[in-house]
């Protein structure tokens, strides 16, 4: 670990311990919160059933619809979810601390994303075999639904937290957090449900695979410094 | 070099050279565009296929062109902003959003047109179409964002990283729409040939098109970069003393 700059009284902490404890600091709030942890989950399972009740209780028809309705009702919960990500830290002040505190500010926000990741989009990778059941998705596609959701929902976090960054400063934002996020997030939507779909029909996903992992090697490199340059216009 | 760049920073000195350019581009969009225009829909020949109906393509290929340069010209003016914090380049980039929406919807639309009669449907989920539709939204994104935020300085900031971001997905989008799948046919080469699939006569005009509607964007960009100038010097001396005069007239 490299020696860290201390630049004054209290920075005496090292990037790996300061990415530790924001990482802890959200987890911990989160869980003493049960509201927040619960609601995206909720949320997930409601609009997964909404599906069959709107399209049809028709095993043949759902499982065709399958890998989409999962995929997107994650897209939706996930999105849900981001407003948690700096309101609470903006109102109370503690986003300028940590904006003013000498580490990186790429780790800290890196630490926050993988927080709401853990848990927002964690659960619900491990709920959608459930829900993949329940939509008639044939067994042999869980396994990819699984893997493409655990790629593609931390990018949906880092994509995400741009748009956050963005609003958080802002009176009215739910609508306009939508917007500015939703068509970021269409890539790993259409590659994340393809990969399903061409299994169910036989198809190779090691493309889909690779594709989606190198969204998300970019998006953890960029989507980070994106979000602590608009975290700073925000807070301001 | 440098005193050339700051000195383009200047809104009063781009709104004064403008002042120069701007009749030499209305000219030039007139000649361009009714020559196109009218070799276009007059004189080209039938598509052997397409018919008629080709001569949509004089207007949705260029259409489409510019809507794709706006987003990277966003992008650009976004990173300028930040960099160098140059005003005007702000000014460019509030004003080529609804433009580029614009032009992006017109493309849309056009396309519609000639996908009616040439696929038999208005719309269909193909890679092109789809991804001009995501940078719709992106571009509604963008004017939401500026529209939301009220301090003059962060809202710049805040849209120029929106449009960086943008701009780099813009690509994503594309190819992995493109992939996902793909009715519309890929461009078409340009030949001197005269017996290739694409003669001169039918590639000329479509040249000619491209070149007036990208002077008639060029126009739009620098009008509403104006409006954008007079409404935020609207203090400053020269701007005072430029309407006072105005009104004198």
């Amino acid at each position: 670990m490299n020696k860290p700059l201390s630049d004054g009284a209290g920075s005496d902490i090292s990037t790996w311990q300061a990415f530790c404890a924001t990482l802890k600091r959200d987890l911990v709030i989160a869980f003493k919160r049960k509201n927040d942890l619960l609601n995206p989950i909720m949320f997930f399972l409601i609009v997964v059933s909404l599906f069959p009740l709107g399209i049809s209780p028709d095993p043949v028809e759902l499982s065709k619809v399958s890998a989409g309705v999962v995929w997107v009702s994650a897209l939706l919960a996930s999105m849900l979810s981001l407003d948690n990500l700096y309101r609470a830290d903006y109102e109370d002040g503690s986003l300028e601390q940590l904006l003013l505190s000498p580490q990186p500010l790429y780790f800290l926000v890196l630490a926050k994303n993988i927080a709401h990741w853990l848990i927002s989009g964690l659960p619900v990778v491990v709920l959608s075999p459930l829900l993949a059941y329940m939509l008639y998705l044939p067994s042999e596609a869980y396994w990819t639904l699984v893997l493409t959701l655990m790629i593609g929902t931390p990018v949906l976090s880092l994509f995400g937290s741009i748009g956050v960054a963005l609003t958080v400063g802002l009176g009215s934002r739910g609508l306009i957090l939508a917007v500015i996020v939703l068509p970021l997030s269409t890539p790993v939507l259409i590659i994340g449900a393809k990969a399903v779909t061409d299994v169910m029909f036989g198809l190779p996903v090691g493309s889909h695979f690779a594709l989606l992992g190198a969204i998300l090697a970019l998006a953890l490199t960029m989507a980070p410094l994106a979000s602590a340059a608009a975290l700073r216009i925000s807070v301001n | 070099m440098w005193l050339w760049f700051s000195k383009l920073g200047s809104p009063r000195w781009f709104y004064e050279l403008s002042n120069k350019w701007l009749p030499w581009l209305y000219v030039a969009m007139m000649v361009l565009m009714s020559v196109g225009l009218l070799w276009a829909l007059l004189f080209v020949p039938e598509d052997y296929q397409q018919g008629q109906t080709i001569r949509i393509m004089y207007v949705h290929v260029p259409v489409a062109s510019i809507s794709l340069a706006c987003f990277p010209l966003m992008a650009v003016a976004g990173t300028i902003t930040l960099v160098w914090k140059m005003k005007l380049a702000d000014m460019v980039a509030k004003s080529v959003a609804p433009i580029g929406a614009w032009f992006t919807g017109l493309a849309l639309a056009s396309g519609a047109i000639w996908g009616d009669q040439i696929w038999g449907t208005w719309w269909a989920w193909d890679a092109r179409l789809t991804s001009l539709l995501i940078q719709f939204f992106l571009f509604i994104g963008v004017i939401a964002l500026r529209s939301a935020i009220e301090s003059q300085d962060a809202a710049a900031k805040a849209c120029a990283i929106l449009a960086i971001v943008g701009a780099i997905n813009v690509p994503i989008i594309k190819y992995s729409v493109e992939w996902w799948n793909t009715l519309h046919q890929p461009a078409s080469d340009f030949s001197m040939d005269p017996v290739a699939p694409n003669p001169p006569e039918v590639w000329v005009p479509l040249l000619i098109m491209i070149s007036a509607v990208y002077v008639f964007f060029v126009i739009a960009l620098i009008l509403r970069t104006r409006n954008e100038i007079l409404q935020r010097e609207r203090r400053s001396q020269w701007v005072i003393d430029l309407v006072s005069r105005e009104k004198s007239v």
